[in-house]
Parts: C-alpha cells; sequence; structure tokens
C-alpha cells in the first residue's frame, strides 16, 4: 500500500511542476498531505499514541487543509494572478523533474541498506530537489511557498524513511517551520497586495524607494 | 480464430459508436452505427484512380499498410486462447509491423510529390517516433513482470492481487488510450474531420486515395483501434476467469473504449500543432512511472 502513496506523490511532483495554474497546485498540496498521512497511517502503528496524533494531525490537519486553504484564501484575497508563470516551461520543468526523479531511484538504489527504507529515501530526495527547482523556475511568490512546501513534504518523508526512530522533535521543528513561513508569507501577500498588483518576484528589481 | 472474426467484427462497428457518441452528446440525432460499413462498401465497390506521377509504390501502400495490421492482429493473444502467431520476442515484432505499416503510407505519401502530402507525413513520422519510447517502455515493462518476451504470457502475470499493480493497470489503460488516439490521428493530437490541409496530419497523406484503396487504408484505421482495445482488455483479463466472461470484458472494454473516443473528440479540443509534440512527449514520464511501478512489484529495485 505505502508504494502506492509513494508512487502517486511522484506523480504529484511532475503534475506540480507541469502545472500552469496556482489553484492546481494548492490542490496538489492537499493531495500530498493525504499521502503523507496515508503513509503516516500504514507506517507508524508501532510509536505511541500521542506521538502517532501528532503526526496525523501536522499532515491531515495543517497539510492538507489548513495550509493549502489558507494560501487560497490569500489569493482570492488579493486577486493575486491565478496562472503559474515560469522561467523554465513547464515541459522543460517536466524533464527536468522526471531527470531528478530518476538520478534519485539510482542514488536510492545504491545506498539501500538495512536501516533506511530507500523507496522512501527516493521520494523524499525527488520532492526536496523538485521544490528547490520550484523556488528556482516560477516568478510568483506564492509558487515559492508552493515549492517550499514540497520541499518540507520531501524532508517528513525522509523522517519516515527511519521509521520507528523518527525523533518528534524534527518533526515538531518541521511543523513550526511551516507555520512560522506561511504566517510570515500570508502577512506579507496582504500587505504587499496592498501596494502591488500581482506577485511577480521580477518586479521587485525595479523596487525602489 | 474466434477472437479474429470478433476482431474484424468489432472494428467495423466501432467507427460507428464513436460517431453514435458524437452525435448523442452534441444533441443530433446522427447516422447509424452501421454507416461506416455501409460506406466501407461503397468505397470497396469503386476502383482507384492514380495520378500519372506516382510509382507502383503508392499503389501498394494500402496493401501493405492493410496486411501489416492484420498480422499484427494476429500477434495478440486473448486470455486463454495463445496468439495465432507467437514465437519469442515477438512483442518488438508486433510494434515494427505497425511501424512498418506507416512507414508505407509515409513513403507513399512522398511518392505524390504533393507538398501538403509530404508536409503530413513529416508530421506522422515526428509523432510516431516521439511516441514510440512510451509504448516500448510500457511493453518492456509488462516484459519484466512476466519474465518472457512473447505476447503469450505477458498479461498473465498482471494480477489485481494489490492495490500497487491496479495503480499500474489504470496507468497502463491511459497510456494505451492516448496512445491509441495518436495513432489514430484522433481529436486531442489531430482532427479527422478538419477541411484544412495545413492543420491535418493523417488525413492529409491520404488526400490522392480513392476507391479500394481507400476502403483498405479506413479499415486499417478501424482495426487498430480494436488491436489497442484488446491490449487494454488483456491487462483486465485473468486466465482464471471462465470463457463467456473473458468474451464480455473484451466486447465490453471495445464498446467503452469507443464511447471514450466519441466523449474525448466532444469535449476536448485539439491540440495547437507547437504545442502536440511536447503533449506525446508527457506519455513518456507516465510509462516510467509504469516501469518503476512493475519494478517495485518485483522487488528488484529495492
Amino acid at each position: 500500500m505505502e508504494m502506492l502513496f509513494i508512487l502517486l506523490f511522484f506523480v504529484s511532483l511532475f503534475y506540480i511542476a507541469i502545472s500552469g495554474r496556482l489553484f492546481t497546485c494548492l490542490n496538489l498540496l492537499i493531495l500530498q498531505g493525504l499521502l503523507l498521512f496515508g503513509v503516516a497511517i500504514v507506517e507508524l502503528n508501532e510509536i505511541n499514541m500521542v506521538n502517532l496524533l501528532i503526526v496525523l494531525l501536522e499532515t491531515l490537519i495543517f497539510k492538507a487543509w489548513f495550509m493549502p486553504n489558507y494560501l487560497k484564501k490569500v489569493v482570492n484575497r488579493n486577486n493575486i494572478k491565478r496562472q503559474v508563470n515560469p522561467y523554465i516551461s513547464g515541459f522543460n520543468s517536466l524533464l527536468i523533474v522526471s531527470l531528478i526523479i530518476i538520478g534519485n531511484l539510482v542514488f536510492a538504489y545504491y545506498i539501500q541498506n538495512d536501516f533506511l527504507k530507500p523507496a522512501y529515501i527516493a521520494a523524499a530526495f525527488s520532492g526536496i530537489l523538485t521544490g528547490l527547482f520550484l523556488i528556482i523556475s516560477r516568478k510568483e511568490i506564492l509558487m515559492h511557498l508552493v515549492g517550499y512546501v514540497v520541499l518540507e513534504n520531501g524532508i517528513v518523508l525522509l523522517s519516515f524513511s527511519v521509521g520507528k526512530e523518527m525523533p518528534f522533535a524534527v518533526n515538531a521543528g518541521i511543523l513550526l517551520d511551516i507555520l512560522i513561513s506561511v504566517l510570515v508569507f500570508g502577512l506579507f501577500i496582504n500587505k504587499i497586495g496592498k501596494m502591488f498588483e500581482d506577485m511577480d518576484i521580477t518586479k521587485l528589481t525595479s523596487l525602489s524607494d | 480464430m474466434m477472437i479474429f472474426a470478433l476482431i474484424l467484427l468489432l472494428s467495423l462497428i466501432f467507427p460507428g459508436i464513436i460517431a453514435r457518441t458524437k452525435s448523442i452528446t452534441s444533441g443530433r440525432k446522427g447516422p447509424s452505427v452501421w454507416q461506416p460499413v455501409y460506406d466501407l462498401i461503397k468505397l470497396f465497390k469503386k476502383d482507384a484512380v492514380y495520378s500519372k506521377t506516382t510509382s507502383w509504390i503508392f499503389a501498394w501502400a494500402p496493401v501493405f499498410y492493410f496486411s501489416a495490421v492484420i498480422m499484427a492482429a494476429l500477434m495478440l493473444p486473448f486470455g486463454n486462447h495463445c496468439a495465432i502467431i507467437s514465437f519469442k520476442g515477438d512483442f518488438i515484432f508486433f510494434i515494427y509491423l505497425l511501424g512498418l505499416g506507416k512507414f508505407f503510407m509515409i513513403v507513399a505519401a512522398l511518392d505524390t510529390g504533393s507538398a501538403f502530402e509530404g508536409m503530413g507525413a513529416s508530421r506522422e513520422a515526428l509523432y510516431s517516433m516521439l511516441v514510440e519510447p512510451a509504448f516500448f517502455i510500457l511493453l518492456a515493462s509488462l516484459a519484466m513482470l512476466s519474465g518472457t518476451t512473447s505476447f503469450e504470457t505477458f498479461f498473465y502475470s498482471l494480477t489485481f492481487n494489490s492495490s500497487l499493480a491496479i495503480f499500474i493497470g489504470v496507468l497502463a489503460t491511459y497510456l494505451i488510450f492516448h496512445i491509441a488516439l495518436l495513432e489514430n490521428s484522433r481529436m486531442p493530437y489531430d482532427d479527422p474531420k478538419t477541411h484544412l490541409e495545413l492543420t491535418m496530419i493523417h488525413e492529409v497523406m491520404v488526400l490522392d486515395y480513392c476507391g479500394f484503396d481507400l476502403a483498405l487504408i479506413q479499415w486499417a484505421g478501424h482495426l487498430k483501434f480494436i488491436i489497442y482495445s484488446l491490449l487494454v482488455s488483456n491487462l483486465f483479463i485473468a486466465s482464471s476467469f471462465p470463457e463467456w466472461l473473458q468474451w464480455l470484458i473484451f466486447v465490453l472494454t471495445t464498446l467503452l473504449f469507443a464511447i471514450a473516443v466519441g466523449f474525448v473528440e466532444s469535449f476536448r479540443a485539439r491540440h495547437k500543432l507547437r504545442s502536440n509534440n511536447k503533449a506525446i512527449v508527457i506519455l513518456i514520464p507516465i510509462s516510467i512511472l509504469i516501469f518503476f511501478g512493475s519494478m517495485l512489484i518485483m522487488n528488484k529495485l529495492f
């Protein structure tokens, strides 16, 4: 079952690379949150109840419900342009993400040992690299945030890959990290939305006092 | 042999079902399901007319094309029934048989000396070339799953006992559906109803054909659809199913396939020619996912 989730995670990475709509990307974040929830249920049934509850809360409530919907709200409130405006076209992004995923599968194949789950390693590093790639290849500040969240999803998968030994602190740290980033970006976008019409970062170069 | 007769029969009504679906979704009454059969009979009764600039290639190409497709149809197994022609590595032969037919159509289009037909031929060659890796990776995944290189045993190993196998089945169905649309020059890739030569792909290649030759080409196109729908239904037929259920699944899959094509044609615009090749290359990552999925099933990767 968990392999299906991993494959669907790869599908979501492919889709997020090629999608031209902001809301599709946000819906894919919901999908990724649900997939992480599924992986958490399958993988972590041995750890104690409190820890499990917090992981589920983080994946289902926070990643799959609160954050994408909050970002959608921000988009609606500020009349942000809903197309994704990439430096690298969707098609080339897809090729690059394919290369990232294939490279990581090969990488995971070579480093596999008894303590790690290689499929998770591959998915995790693909998520991290795809997130970074989204950040450098998209113009909207909101897509930078989407890339950041994809990166965080990859990190969560990485912590799942070590299974039971997953330290509670790492997860709490990730949660806090995202919370702060979403709030800061939300405030930032709300404030800046009053000044400028869209969130194209190329316009930041022409800022003056 | 029964399956071959059924393939021939279904290929006759397949385009009729597509046309009927399209007419119903657009609120028209539409022609009868048998209309393409009447058209084929009418065309078969007519003689062919050849231009003086063409050579023997032009006259023979439809025959090569049709016989290549028929031969490809003979190579597909169905449920427990083995294929009429079967040997090791026959799936590669199968793909290149379809390729051979297409090659002769392209050469014949160039043979006419028409600029339009040359343009259509080059597009057709490009798109076939772009879709080939996806089809090969798909069949190679099936070969890896079954551990053999013959169609005969390809489909036995894909039993839907795990969620991963279902996922692969769904992806493979999607992939074969799109390959079928592309190979038959259907809607998102090519518009069979267009009247402007500049935007045609397959239709412009056969502009100079008429009568008997045109009927062969059209029938071969319909047969190709059935070949792909037989591939899809083989994915879902387990050898343990009773005989009647296997036939039922094949017929139902074919009908659903035709209705799905009709729906796609009714509700989707065709791609711009410029973005067509990108849309085709996108099929390759899907086939790579199938490949890794089958590696995961086989425990080959991890």
